[in-house]
């Protein structure tokens, strides 16, 4: 129940526990070797993440021309990261629980806040796998027509942040939301308005860095600057938290 | 700890006998807030005049709005919301640490308290966006995560009715009452880190009259002695639910 | 009237529908609260008086 580090406590000397690292690095290379053998998490969510840019030319068809889509694209940007990041987290506990995966990890004798590192981090990279496609599709398909301002690669900073936040309260919220009835309404009606102070700012840091205009970096730095704060205090508070959740 | 027996709330202890002078202190002393709202408190100065104008014998050089009269029940009430929601994170986390399902109960009736209030507030505030900023809603930084706090909190009981298992489903929303709490100081905080935000700032603006502060002061005991005495009362109703189903779950065994 | 008197006081009229319905709504609301809150407690009751009966049929078996 409580969360003893069971793993490297000193009076355990039957037989070498495995590190708090190496346990993780298990959990987090199951994941990963589970994505590698069937990909159906990453073509789920490109593929989705493909449809929402499909359907953003069917909303801008008309309007595109006329609209000023720097100012814009931060916000469209951080939709089409927000839908596709939540079809994967509902997604990233649905087969641990339909494979009785998670019986057995919780039956070894591991810190369960391990078990919360390791799969924010899957998530992070699933994440970030996707936005690698997703983004140079987006700017292909929308800002092709205008110049590209010079602070545009600083948008790394503010999807970084973003992701590694909303994998985080995810990861949480989708462990909870597993054995809930409706699941996948659930999990968004818990992730969005618990992401949405992460969201707000990421926008704006991601639109400053997209129009780059002269006085850019005062939407950025302190947009930022709060996006990680707010990171800090949410994985604390999950990570904490986590051992609760993942045992009811 | 775990030898010492908990001692849990229960309808009926010693508080529910404080619930009626408190609620009858309550009326009272939001009924005088009100009033001293009104008719002692002065209006606060609105855009200025084109000239000044002697009325009385006071020299006036704004408009006088009456609408800031809003403010002494927004206010209040908004803190009273806020307070609901740490006393129901402070029972998710008795209940974490204990696993009593009573401390579960009293989390979701002070979650309940706080989701009426935040209500208030939210009408309040509206009612009065809509006369002086001239619209019902605006993305403002606190308007915004204000109502986010409110979306947290329908979520929370949206999740209660999703989970069947009473122990699961306390787990689950002592955690979300905990996490819930992180958005308050988001909320209290916004509009002095986001400077631009159109939300007045009493701070920022100088202060509020002695009067003014006594207004608002006395509202708020007002509103945190009925909020208490809504508690119980929702508590006890809570209390006796619990019992009758143990009982009736008691009956079918035999 | 002074126009400018007039002026002071311009906005007093037309935010007073809104003053009132922002006390009456709160006002009306804790009422409905408290009336759900009795409502639950009558049912509570009645429920009670079910038991008491159930149990009495059970004592007479």
């Amino acid at each position: 129940m409580k969360t003893t580090k069971r793993g490297d406590s000193p009076n355990c000397h039957f037989a070498a526990k495995p590190s708090t690292f190496s346990q993780y690095k298990t959990l987090l290379a199951k994941d990963l070797r589970q994505e590698f053998r069937t990909r159906e998490m990453l073509t789920s969510m490109g593929i989705y993440a493909l449809l929402v840019i499909i359907v953003y030319g069917a909303a801008l068809a008309l309007t595109a021309n006329g609209l000023d889509i720097m100012k814009m694209g931060g916000g469209l940007l951080w939709v089409l990261i927000v839908f596709t990041s939540l079809l994967g987290l509902g997604r990233s506990f649905a087969h641990e629980k339909d494979q009785g995966c998670m019986e057995g990890i919780l039956l070894v004798p591991l810190d369960r806040s391990v078990i919360f590192l390791a799969k924010t981090t899957a998530n992070v990279l699933f994440m970030l796998a996707v936005e690698v496609i997703a983004v140079p599709l987006f700017y292909f398909f929308f800002m092709t027509g205008q110049p590209v301002a010079p602070t545009l690669p600083a948008i790394v900073a503010p999807l970084a942040v973003g992701t590694i936040g909303m994998a985080g309260i995810g990861t949480m919220l989708s462990t909870i939301t597993m054995n809930t009835r409706a699941k996948d309404v659930m999990l968004a009606v818990l992730f969005i308005p618990l992401i949405y102070p992460l969201l707000y700012a990421c926008v704006t840091a991601t639109t400053a860095a997209i129009a780059g205009t002269e006085f850019w970096t005062d939407y950025f730095v302190m947009p930022l600057v709060l996006a990680c704060g707010y990171d800090v205090v949410m994985l604390l508070v999950c990570w904490v938290l986590y051992d609760f959740v993942v045992s009811a | 700890m775990s030898d010492k027996k908990v001692k849990v709330p229960e309808a009926g202890q010693w508080p529910d006998n404080l619930v009626v002078p408190a609620v009858l202190a309550g009326a009272v002393l939001t009924t005088a807030g009100f009033l001293m709202a009104f008719l002692m408190v002065g209006p606060v100065n609105g855009a200025a005049l084109s000239s000044p104008e002697l009325v009385g014998d006071v020299m006036v050089t704004n408009q006088q709005l009456l609408s800031q009269k809003i403010f002494y029940f927004h206010m209040p009430v908004a803190i009273v919301s806020f307070v609901a929601l740490v006393f129901a994170a402070y029972y998710g986390i008795r209940f974490l640490m204990g696993r009593q399902q009573r401390f579960d109960t009293c989390s979701r009736v002070a979650m309940e308290i706080a989701l009426l209030f935040v209500v208030f507030t939210m009408v309040t505030g509206d009612l009065w966006t809509r006369f002086e900023w001239g619209v019902w809603w605006t993305w403002e930084p606190r308007l915004t995560t204000y109502l986010i706090l409110m979306l947290i909190v329908i979520a929370y009981f949206v999740l209660r009715n999703a989970v069947d298992d009473p122990e699961r489903r306390a787990v689950f929303s002592g955690v979300i009452s905990i996490i819930a709490l992180v958005d308050v100081p988001i909320c209290f905080m916004i509009t002095r880190l986001i400077p631009s935000s159109v939300h007045p700032v009493v701070a920022r603006e100088g202060g509020m009259a002695p009067d003014m502060v006594a207004a608002v002061m006395i509202i708020m005991a007002g509103m945190m002695l009925v909020a208490f005495g809504l508690y119980r009362l929702r508590f006890r109703q809570a209390r006796l639910d619990e019992r009758v189903q143990a009982l009736k779950d008691q009956l079918e065994d035999y | 009237m002074n126009p400018i008197l007039a002026d002071i006081y311009s906005t007093v009229i037309p935010s007073a529908p809104f003053i009132i319905a922002a006390y009456a709504i709160v006002w009306v609301a804790l009422l409905v609260y408290v009336a759900i809150v009795v409502r639950g407690l009558k049912r509570t009751e009645a429920q009670m008086a079910v038991l008491e009966e159930a149990v009495r049929a059970k004592a007479g078996e």
